[in-house]
Protein backbone atom coordinates (compact mmCIF):
# COMPACT_ATOMS: atom_id res chain seq x y z
CA UNK A 1 0.00 0.00 0.00
CA UNK A 2 1.29 3.40 -0.88
CA UNK A 3 1.63 5.57 2.17
CA UNK A 4 2.00 8.96 0.60
CA UNK A 5 -0.84 9.17 -1.86
CA UNK A 6 -1.11 8.43 -5.53
CA UNK A 7 1.26 11.19 -6.63
CA UNK A 8 4.50 9.34 -5.95
CA UNK A 9 3.78 6.29 -8.05
CA UNK A 10 7.35 5.93 -9.17
CA UNK A 11 8.48 3.76 -6.26
CA UNK A 12 8.19 0.02 -6.43
CA UNK A 13 6.09 -1.56 -3.70
CA UNK A 14 8.14 -4.13 -1.89
CA UNK A 15 5.90 -5.11 1.05
CA UNK A 16 3.70 -8.15 0.94
CA UNK A 17 0.03 -7.24 0.72
CA UNK A 18 -1.55 -8.92 3.76
CA UNK A 19 -5.06 -7.58 3.23
CA UNK A 20 -6.42 -10.63 1.35
CA UNK A 21 -4.90 -12.85 4.01
CA UNK A 22 -6.66 -10.89 6.74
CA UNK A 23 -9.96 -11.08 4.85
CA UNK A 24 -9.72 -14.83 4.46
CA UNK A 25 -8.85 -15.29 8.14
CA UNK A 26 -11.81 -13.13 9.20
CA UNK A 27 -14.17 -15.13 7.02
CA UNK A 28 -12.85 -18.39 8.49
CA UNK A 29 -13.39 -16.94 11.95
CA UNK A 30 -16.99 -16.13 11.04
CA UNK A 31 -17.59 -19.62 9.69
CA UNK A 32 -16.32 -21.25 12.87
CA UNK A 33 -18.30 -18.88 15.05
CA UNK A 34 -21.49 -19.81 13.20
CA UNK A 35 -20.85 -23.54 13.37
CA UNK A 36 -19.77 -23.92 16.99
CA UNK A 37 -23.03 -22.90 18.74
CA UNK A 38 -24.98 -25.25 16.47
CA UNK A 39 -23.11 -28.25 17.81
CA UNK A 40 -24.87 -29.48 20.90
CA UNK A 41 -23.41 -32.25 23.00
CA UNK A 42 -25.23 -34.76 25.11
CA UNK A 43 -26.41 -38.33 25.51
CA UNK A 44 -28.84 -40.39 23.48
CA UNK A 45 -31.52 -42.01 25.58
CA UNK A 46 -34.76 -43.88 25.04
CA UNK A 47 -37.82 -44.59 27.09
CA UNK A 48 -38.25 -48.31 27.58
CA UNK A 49 -41.31 -49.53 25.72
CA UNK A 50 -44.11 -50.90 27.83
CA UNK A 51 -45.17 -54.49 27.31
CA UNK A 52 -48.35 -53.49 25.45
CA UNK A 53 -46.33 -52.03 22.58
CA UNK A 54 -45.02 -55.39 21.46
CA UNK A 55 -42.53 -58.01 22.49
CA UNK A 56 -39.69 -56.81 24.71
CA UNK A 57 -36.40 -56.24 22.95
CA UNK A 58 -34.54 -58.49 25.36
CA UNK A 59 -35.52 -61.34 27.61
CA UNK A 60 -35.45 -60.94 31.37
CA UNK A 61 -32.23 -62.97 31.72
CA UNK A 62 -30.10 -60.88 29.38
CA UNK A 63 -31.26 -57.40 30.28
CA UNK A 64 -29.04 -55.41 32.58
CA UNK A 65 -30.71 -52.99 34.95
CA UNK A 66 -28.93 -50.15 36.67
CA UNK A 67 -30.94 -49.04 39.69
CA UNK A 68 -30.38 -45.72 41.38
CA UNK A 69 -32.06 -45.43 44.76
CA UNK A 70 -32.54 -42.31 46.80
CA UNK A 71 -31.19 -43.94 49.97
CA UNK A 72 -28.11 -45.72 48.54
CA UNK A 73 -27.18 -42.68 46.47
CA UNK A 74 -28.69 -39.54 48.01
CA UNK A 75 -28.14 -37.04 45.21
CA UNK A 76 -31.27 -34.93 45.47
CA UNK A 77 -29.46 -31.64 44.79
CA UNK A 78 -27.06 -30.82 41.96
CA UNK A 79 -23.65 -32.25 42.93
CA UNK A 80 -21.11 -29.69 44.05
CA UNK A 81 -18.01 -29.56 41.88
CA UNK A 82 -17.16 -32.27 39.35
CA UNK A 83 -17.93 -35.94 39.64
CA UNK A 84 -20.20 -37.65 42.12
CA UNK A 85 -20.14 -38.12 45.89
CA UNK A 86 -17.96 -41.13 46.77
CA UNK A 87 -20.63 -42.47 49.13
CA UNK A 88 -23.01 -43.05 46.24
CA UNK A 89 -23.72 -46.73 45.64
CA UNK A 90 -25.68 -48.05 42.69
CA UNK A 91 -27.16 -51.44 41.89
CA UNK A 92 -26.02 -52.97 38.60
CA UNK A 93 -27.65 -56.27 37.57
CA UNK A 94 -28.61 -56.93 41.19
CA UNK A 95 -25.16 -56.24 42.63
CA UNK A 96 -24.51 -53.17 44.71
CA UNK A 97 -21.30 -51.44 43.69
CA UNK A 98 -19.63 -48.10 44.35
CA UNK A 99 -20.37 -45.56 41.63
CA UNK A 100 -16.66 -45.23 40.89
CA UNK A 101 -16.56 -48.85 39.67
CA UNK A 102 -19.55 -48.41 37.39
CA UNK A 103 -17.68 -47.72 34.16
CA UNK A 104 -15.45 -50.78 34.51
CA UNK A 105 -18.33 -53.09 35.50
CA UNK A 106 -20.55 -51.96 32.60
CA UNK A 107 -17.65 -52.43 30.19
CA UNK A 108 -17.06 -55.93 31.57
CA UNK A 109 -20.69 -56.93 31.06
CA UNK A 110 -21.31 -55.21 27.72
CA UNK A 111 -18.04 -55.69 25.81
CA UNK A 112 -18.64 -59.35 24.82
CA UNK A 113 -22.08 -58.50 23.45
CA UNK A 114 -22.88 -57.50 19.87
CA UNK A 115 -23.51 -53.78 19.44
CA UNK A 116 -27.29 -54.09 19.22
CA UNK A 117 -27.34 -56.07 22.48
CA UNK A 118 -25.61 -53.36 24.46
CA UNK A 119 -28.64 -52.00 26.24
CA UNK A 120 -28.60 -50.67 29.78
CA UNK A 121 -31.93 -50.16 31.52
CA UNK A 122 -31.79 -47.27 33.91
CA UNK A 123 -34.27 -47.32 36.78
CA UNK A 124 -33.72 -44.10 38.69
CA UNK A 125 -35.70 -42.85 41.65
CA UNK A 126 -37.71 -39.92 40.23
CA UNK A 127 -36.58 -37.64 43.05
CA UNK A 128 -32.91 -37.85 42.07
CA UNK A 129 -31.22 -34.84 40.55
CA UNK A 130 -31.03 -34.71 36.75
CA UNK A 131 -27.43 -33.55 36.57
CA UNK A 132 -26.25 -36.32 38.90
CA UNK A 133 -28.11 -38.96 36.87
CA UNK A 134 -26.54 -37.65 33.66
CA UNK A 135 -23.11 -37.99 35.27
CA UNK A 136 -23.92 -41.60 36.11
CA UNK A 137 -25.00 -42.12 32.48
CA UNK A 138 -21.70 -40.59 31.43
CA UNK A 139 -19.80 -43.05 33.65
CA UNK A 140 -21.76 -45.99 32.31
CA UNK A 141 -21.07 -44.95 28.72
CA UNK A 142 -17.39 -44.23 29.35
CA UNK A 143 -16.23 -47.85 29.23
CA UNK A 144 -18.04 -49.17 26.16
CA UNK A 145 -19.00 -47.85 22.73
CA UNK A 146 -22.55 -47.72 21.38
CA UNK A 147 -24.29 -48.32 24.67
CA UNK A 148 -28.03 -47.69 24.47
CA UNK A 149 -29.67 -46.22 27.55
CA UNK A 150 -33.32 -47.07 28.18
CA UNK A 151 -35.07 -45.11 30.89
CA UNK A 152 -37.47 -47.27 32.84
CA UNK A 153 -39.41 -46.95 36.06
CA UNK A 154 -38.23 -48.05 39.46
CA UNK A 155 -40.96 -50.65 39.95
CA UNK B 1 -2.04 -1.54 -8.09
CA UNK B 2 0.27 -3.15 -10.54
CA UNK B 3 3.94 -3.51 -9.82
CA UNK B 4 6.44 -2.15 -12.29
CA UNK B 5 4.11 0.40 -13.80
CA UNK B 6 5.16 3.70 -12.35
CA UNK B 7 3.57 7.13 -12.64
CA UNK B 8 -0.06 6.15 -12.91
CA UNK B 9 -2.76 7.63 -10.75
CA UNK B 10 -5.03 5.20 -9.04
CA UNK B 11 -8.65 6.10 -9.76
CA UNK B 12 -10.62 3.29 -8.09
CA UNK B 13 -11.82 3.69 -4.53
CA UNK B 14 -10.01 1.38 -2.15
CA UNK B 15 -12.82 -0.69 -0.63
CA UNK B 16 -10.62 -2.95 1.49
CA UNK B 17 -10.95 -0.95 4.75
CA UNK B 18 -14.70 -0.80 4.17
CA UNK B 19 -14.87 -4.58 3.80
CA UNK B 20 -12.80 -5.05 6.94
CA UNK B 21 -15.05 -2.79 8.98
CA UNK B 22 -18.17 -4.52 7.69
CA UNK B 23 -16.74 -7.94 8.53
CA UNK B 24 -15.87 -6.84 12.04
CA UNK B 25 -19.39 -5.44 12.52
CA UNK B 26 -20.79 -8.74 11.28
CA UNK B 27 -18.70 -10.60 13.85
CA UNK B 28 -19.85 -8.28 16.63
CA UNK B 29 -23.50 -8.84 15.79
CA UNK B 30 -23.03 -12.57 15.51
CA UNK B 31 -21.50 -12.65 18.97
CA UNK B 32 -24.35 -10.59 20.38
CA UNK B 33 -27.18 -12.50 18.70
CA UNK B 34 -27.18 -15.61 20.94
CA UNK B 35 -27.22 -13.38 24.03
CA UNK B 36 -30.31 -11.61 22.82
CA UNK B 37 -32.21 -14.81 22.12
CA UNK B 38 -35.42 -14.65 24.07
CA UNK B 39 -35.51 -18.30 25.02
CA UNK B 40 -35.47 -19.60 28.55
CA UNK B 41 -32.43 -19.41 30.75
CA UNK B 42 -31.09 -22.90 31.37
CA UNK B 43 -28.20 -24.18 33.46
CA UNK B 44 -27.09 -27.19 31.48
CA UNK B 45 -25.75 -30.14 33.46
CA UNK B 46 -21.97 -30.53 33.47
CA UNK B 47 -20.64 -33.95 32.60
CA UNK B 48 -17.27 -35.38 31.70
CA UNK B 49 -17.69 -36.57 28.10
CA UNK B 50 -20.92 -35.63 26.30
CA UNK B 51 -21.18 -36.86 22.70
CA UNK B 52 -21.90 -34.81 19.60
CA UNK B 53 -25.60 -34.51 18.89
CA UNK B 54 -25.52 -33.72 15.19
CA UNK B 55 -26.22 -30.37 13.60
CA UNK B 56 -29.27 -28.20 13.35
CA UNK B 57 -30.92 -29.95 10.40
CA UNK B 58 -33.83 -32.05 11.59
CA UNK B 59 -33.28 -31.06 15.18
CA UNK B 60 -36.17 -30.07 17.42
CA UNK B 61 -35.02 -28.28 20.52
CA UNK B 62 -37.14 -28.94 23.59
CA UNK B 63 -36.19 -26.96 26.68
CA UNK B 64 -37.18 -27.81 30.23
CA UNK B 65 -36.59 -24.84 32.49
CA UNK B 66 -35.99 -24.90 36.21
CA UNK B 67 -39.70 -24.88 37.05
CA UNK B 68 -40.47 -27.70 34.62
CA UNK B 69 -41.91 -25.38 31.96
CA UNK B 70 -41.75 -26.71 28.39
CA UNK B 71 -40.37 -24.80 25.42
CA UNK B 72 -40.11 -25.88 21.80
CA UNK B 73 -37.54 -24.00 19.74
CA UNK B 74 -37.58 -21.18 22.30
CA UNK B 75 -41.38 -20.78 22.32
CA UNK B 76 -43.22 -21.55 25.58
CA UNK B 77 -45.72 -24.40 25.20
CA UNK B 78 -48.49 -25.50 27.56
CA UNK B 79 -48.16 -29.12 28.66
CA UNK B 80 -51.50 -30.17 27.13
CA UNK B 81 -50.55 -28.83 23.68
CA UNK B 82 -47.07 -30.29 23.81
CA UNK B 83 -47.62 -33.35 21.59
CA UNK B 84 -49.36 -31.40 18.82
CA UNK B 85 -46.80 -28.60 18.95
CA UNK B 86 -44.01 -31.12 18.71
CA UNK B 87 -45.49 -32.77 15.62
CA UNK B 88 -46.04 -29.32 14.10
CA UNK B 89 -42.40 -28.43 14.78
CA UNK B 90 -41.28 -31.66 13.13
CA UNK B 91 -43.35 -30.79 10.06
CA UNK B 92 -41.88 -32.53 7.08
CA UNK B 93 -38.33 -32.72 8.33
CA UNK B 94 -36.91 -35.92 6.90
CA UNK B 95 -35.32 -37.33 10.04
CA UNK B 96 -36.45 -35.34 13.07
CA UNK B 97 -34.47 -35.74 16.24
CA UNK B 98 -35.66 -34.32 19.52
CA UNK B 99 -33.07 -33.00 21.94
CA UNK B 100 -33.84 -31.90 25.48
CA UNK B 101 -32.04 -29.04 27.15
CA UNK B 102 -32.93 -29.72 30.74
CA UNK B 103 -31.96 -27.56 33.68
CA UNK B 104 -29.42 -29.15 36.02
CA UNK B 105 -31.62 -28.46 39.04
CA UNK B 106 -34.52 -30.56 37.76
CA UNK B 107 -35.38 -33.95 39.13
CA UNK B 108 -34.91 -36.92 36.83
CA UNK B 109 -38.63 -37.71 37.22
CA UNK B 110 -39.56 -34.42 35.50
CA UNK B 111 -37.20 -35.12 32.61
CA UNK B 112 -38.54 -38.65 32.30
CA UNK B 113 -42.10 -37.29 32.04
CA UNK B 114 -41.02 -35.02 29.19
CA UNK B 115 -39.28 -37.95 27.50
CA UNK B 116 -42.46 -40.01 27.83
CA UNK B 117 -44.49 -37.16 26.29
CA UNK B 118 -42.04 -36.98 23.38
CA UNK B 119 -42.29 -40.74 22.93
CA UNK B 120 -46.10 -40.52 22.98
CA UNK B 121 -45.96 -37.87 20.26
CA UNK B 122 -44.31 -40.45 18.02
CA UNK B 123 -40.58 -39.71 18.31
CA UNK B 124 -38.18 -42.51 19.16
CA UNK B 125 -35.28 -41.60 21.35
CA UNK B 126 -34.08 -38.21 22.52
CA UNK B 127 -30.76 -36.52 23.14
CA UNK B 128 -30.17 -35.16 26.62
CA UNK B 129 -27.99 -32.09 26.23
CA UNK B 130 -25.13 -31.46 28.61
CA UNK B 131 -21.99 -29.43 28.50
CA UNK B 132 -18.52 -30.68 29.08
CA UNK B 133 -17.12 -29.93 32.52
CA UNK B 134 -14.84 -26.92 32.27
CA UNK B 135 -16.08 -25.81 28.84
CA UNK B 136 -17.19 -22.22 29.10
CA UNK B 137 -20.23 -22.33 26.86
CA UNK B 138 -19.65 -25.55 24.98
CA UNK B 139 -23.22 -26.76 25.11
CA UNK B 140 -24.92 -23.49 24.37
Amino acid sequence: MQMNGGASGSELQSEINITPLVDVVLVLLIIFMVVVPLLLKGYDANIARTSTDGPPAQSAETQVVLSLGATACPILQPPIGDGLPAACRVSLAGQEIAVADLGARVAEIMSPRPVDGRVLFLAADPRLNYEAVLRIVDLAKSGVDDLTIEFTTTD
Amino acid sequence: MRLGEPARLQAAINITPLVDVVLVLLIIFMVMAPEMRKGPDVNLPNTAKPREQGDERGRILVTLDQTGGLWIDDQPIAAEEFGDALRAAAGDKPDPKVVIRGDARLRIGDVRLAMAAIEDAGFRGVGLIAKRTGAEAGGE
